[in-house]
């Protein structure tokens, strides 16, 4: 079963209990390839539903790169996630 | 199906490294770190400044030491650091691709405590004339504030507490819709 790390930034990092990052190991969608979505994301870790199910609140990135709004991530075993939630630097 | 915690400090998303632009394309062109060791106004300006730099242009970004009424002690960045760098390293190509007079770029960003009255953020930015310069230097304070994956925590005097900030720009993110 392939697993992806999704890490954990501020409000969402507290929000699950000051956890940095969590592994996930994904169903497989075919051969090679597994999906991942927001909603399976908070099946997969209640204490992150309220956040990752806001697209409002938390953008999502995968491997370092913006993922756009309402498309669902294909991924491989390896991958990065990360939830970002609303940027504050500066 | 499981999930697994990792209570270990992962190292891709710590904020106790410097993390600094090791792309050689851009390595003469662009001087860009998210570090708890924010480099001086004086070295920004060191690195964008040219024989062909007719101007450079510069923003520092400062603890203030209020908000609503509330006296701030401290900021406290964190920072999703490789992404950081890596956005960063894209917004300074879109400056010169923008405003393309513009010689060299610093973009630097602080990571851990910022107390008041310091510095959080450098940019600066050197043309042959001024307008490319001070434009740029806004374009980039805007659209770090924007797309960066960098927070802070203000963290207030006394038992006030602390909360996370949000920037009004990230509610922009139009690029990332669909």
């Amino acid at each position: 079963m392939p697993t992806i790390r999704v890490l954990l930034f501020a409000a969402a990092r507290e929000a699950a209990g000051n956890v940095p990052s969590v592994d996930v190991d994904l169903q497989e969608g075919s051969a090679d390839t597994a999906v991942l979505s927001r909603s399976s994301l908070a099946e997969k870790y209640p204490k992150l539903a309220p956040l990752v199910s806001n697209e409002e609140y938390i953008t999502l990135a995968l491997n370092e790169e913006y993922v756009p709004k309402g498309s669902v991530l294909p991924l491989k075993a390896g991958d990065v996630v990360a939830l970002i939630p609303p940027i504050s630097g500066g | 199906m499981t999930t697994t915690e990792n209570n270990n400090n992962n190292p891709s998303n710590t904020t106790a490294t410097t993390a600094t632009d090791n792309n050689n394309d851009d390595n003469e062109a662009f001087m860009i770190q998210v570090t708890e060791n924010l480099p001086s106004l004086e070295d920004c300006y060191n690195f964008v400044v040219t024989g062909t730099s007719g101007a450079v242009s510069t923003f520092v970004g400062i603890t203030r030491d209020n908000y609503q009424g509330k006296q701030v002690a401290k900021l406290s960045y964190e920072g999703y650091v490789p992404m950081a760098v890596k956005e960063l390293r894209k917004l300074c190509r879109d400056a010169r691709t923008k405003y393309s007079s513009i010689d060299k770029i610093a973009a630097v960003h602080i990571l851990g405590d910022c107390p008041v009255g310091q510095a959080s953020v450098i940019l600066a930015a050197s043309s042959p004339h001024r307008r490319d310069a001070m434009h740029c230097t806004e374009y980039l304070i805007d659209e770090l504030k924007r797309r960066i994956p960098i927070w802070k925590r203000e963290v207030y005097e006394g038992d006030l507490g602390s909360v996370w900030k949000e920037n009004a720009e990230t509610r922009q993110m139009e690029r990332f819709d669909v």
